[in-house]
């Protein structure tokens, strides 16, 4: 399958890029695409007139992916305002979330591992002018992430590359049977 | 009662806009509020140093009795817009923290910004920013195109309501929002000790009122770098307030003069320098800030500290002649003399004042500081009647 990988923090250090770096290889019998928010303007309903150009490079990337994947970091117990403004361009002019399958995964620095923010980005995606499928359950939430990973960039716990492999494989599942009943629809 | 409300969203037009600016003027004889606009601040990011827009945006809010948040729902919830700048304003330095804070919303539709609302609360009650947020008293005003007309509330249960939820805020600011006096004593405390200096002794009521009295204002930054003391004269030039204690110096400046004060900070704490003086004009006349060394008996670095003054009456009397040098027909060593009341104490290396001034490099300097030992006999007798 096919996976657009949203990294949700416009920081040069951030372990949910190190989180979504992983998965892209320890997944590599499919294909996940890592996309940066950093090179997005703050969305604005009226500057600039046209969608800018990366709004438009990864709507036409999420409309040719199997899914999203998001890995959320947390500020002020909400989502990061960089990854919440990719979100906004991508619900104004241009729909590509529309009935496309996301799963939510994160990662912090303490023992919460972005809980609250994932809850809202859940209810954000879930609002009419995103409307995407979200993955129920299967919350990743990694936790103390500064030294979860090697210096290689893996997971160090098992326990963690098992439950992460759990919830990835179910997400595919989930691809899989969304996909099914939208064929079954048309 | 001093308030900022935030204009939540960087579009050209928002109902949310006309909402504080119906608010600002409704309200004026309850609170002088201010209208904060997002639209230019950059987007947030760790990354990113503070720049000047973000800084007096900050000061803005830290100066606040409270905060006003005007939020549209985009998504089920608050603009990236206004959570960036949230973001900004409670990274490292938290101006929200314990801030009075109160919502307000309002939307074309019937909803206003319910969700939002919802969201930028538990925004504000995370530990990052840790505001006093007015719970209850929602103001969620549905319709917005039907109810603002010409600037104006024209449905009468909105007003009335809107009125009483405010009338709420500013109890709820009065009775609950930390006052100055707790934090910092209105009077410095004060007992029967003094201080024995070699060369007397003060109570600490004196020294509290000659720092007070005396013709120009103090401001310390300690060693750590942190401001964390400035005299309470009457009048400043800089206004400071208590709520600034403890600051870091990159966070009391604004950033663009920071790459200054460091270069003088560091100077002293090196040792290269020990003082530099700058001549300026601030709120239309002529001032003078030094800012000196501060060392222990021993030479070590105990902190920067700056006197600001105002200039003109010592300018006043040197146009008026009063040392005969201003008519340009007294001689130059006369002139010179006038110099040499400070050469006198320069020659002396142990005096920091004027031997401070020796070694300023800022060449900002008025002439008069410069080292002239033309006629130290005359300065030295002139020093010693003092």
């Amino acid at each position: 399958m096919k996976f657009v990988a949203i990294v949700g923090s416009n920081a040069n250090q951030s372990v949910n890029r190190q989180l979504l770096q992983f998965m892209q290889r320890h997944f590599d019998e499919d294909q996940l695409d890592l996309v940066e928010v950093k090179p997005f303007p703050m969305f604005n309903e009226n500057h600039p007139a046209t969608d800018p150009e990366p709004a438009v490079k990864l709507a036409e990337q999420i409309q040719a992916a199997d899914g999203v994947i998001i890995a959320c970091p947390e500020y002020n117990h909400s989502v990061p305002s960089g990854l919440k403004s990719v979100i906004e361009w991508e619900s104004y002019r241009l729909h590509p979330f529309k009935n496309k399958p996301v799963m939510i995964v994160g990662a912090s620095k303490f023992a919460q591992g972005s809980s609250r923010a994932q809850l809202h980005l859940r209810q954000i995606l879930d609002s009419p002018g995103v409307f995407a499928q979200v993955f129920p359950g299967n919350e990743f939430l990694l936790g103390q992430a500064k030294q979860a990973f090697t210096a290689e960039g893996d997971l160090k716990d098992q326990g963690t590359i098992d439950f992460l492999t759990l919830c990835y494989n179910g997400f595919k599942d989930f691809v899989a049977m969304h996909q099914a009943a939208q064929e079954a629809q048309a | 009662m001093k308030l900022v409300a935030i204009v939540g969203t960087n579009a050209d037009f928002s109902y949310n806009r006309l909402l504080l600016q119906y608010m600002q003027k409704h309200f004026q004889a309850m609170a002088d509020i201010k209208i904060l606009e997002i639209d230019q601040l950059p987007a947030f990011s760790i990354d990113e140093p503070l720049d000047m827009k973000v800084w007096s945006f900050k000061k803005a809010i830290q100066q606040a009795d409270g905060v006003i948040f005007s939020t549209p729902e985009y998504d089920h919830s608050i603009p990236a817009a206004l959570k960036s700048a949230i973001e900004w304003v409670s990274y490292k330095q938290n101006v929200l923290y314990h801030k009075p804070a109160m919502i307000v919303g309002t939307s074309y539709g019937p909803q206003a910004s319910a969700r939002a609302q919802e969201h930028l609360r538990q925004i504000l009650a995370s530990p990052d920013c840790d505001a006093y947020t007015l719970s209850g008293n929602e103001v969620l005003i549905g319709n917005a195109a039907k109810v603002f007309v010409d600037g104006n509330v024209t449905d009468a249960k909105v007003r009335a309501e809107l009125e009483s939820y405010f009338n709420n805020f500013v109890d709820f600011i009065e009775t609950t929002a930390p006052k100055e006096d707790d934090s910092m004593p209105k009077q410095p405390y004060l007992d029967d000790a003094y201080i024995k200096f070699p060369t007397g002794s003060l109570s600490f009521r004196e020294v509290q009122q000659i720092l007070s009295t005396i013709p120009f204002e103090i401001d310390l930054i300690d060693h750590t770098d942190h401001f964390t003391w400035y005299s309470n004269k009457p009048n400043r030039e800089h206004v400071r307030y208590p709520n600034e204690i403890g600051e870091g110096v990159d966070e009391c400046h604004p950033p663009k003069a920071l790459p200054i004060v460091m270069k003088i900070i560091n100077s002293f704490k090196d040792g290269s320098r020990d003082s530099v003086s700058r001549p300026l004009m601030m709120h239309g006349h002529r001032v003078l800030i030094q800012y000196y060394a501060l060392r222990d008996v021993d030479g070590s670095y105990l902190g920067t500290i700056e006197f600001t003054g105002s200039v003109e009456h010592i300018l006043n009397f040197y146009d008026q002649g009063a040392w005969g040098a201003s008519d340009g027909t007294s001689g130059a060593s006369q002139a010179d003399a006038t110099s040499g009341a400070s050469d006198a104490s320069a020659d002396d290396a142990a005096d920091a004042t004027s031997g401070a001034s020796a070694h300023d490099d800022a060449a900002t300097d008025a002439p008069a500081e410069n080292a002239d030992t033309t006629d130290a006999p005359d300065a030295t007798s002139g020093a010693s009647e003092h």
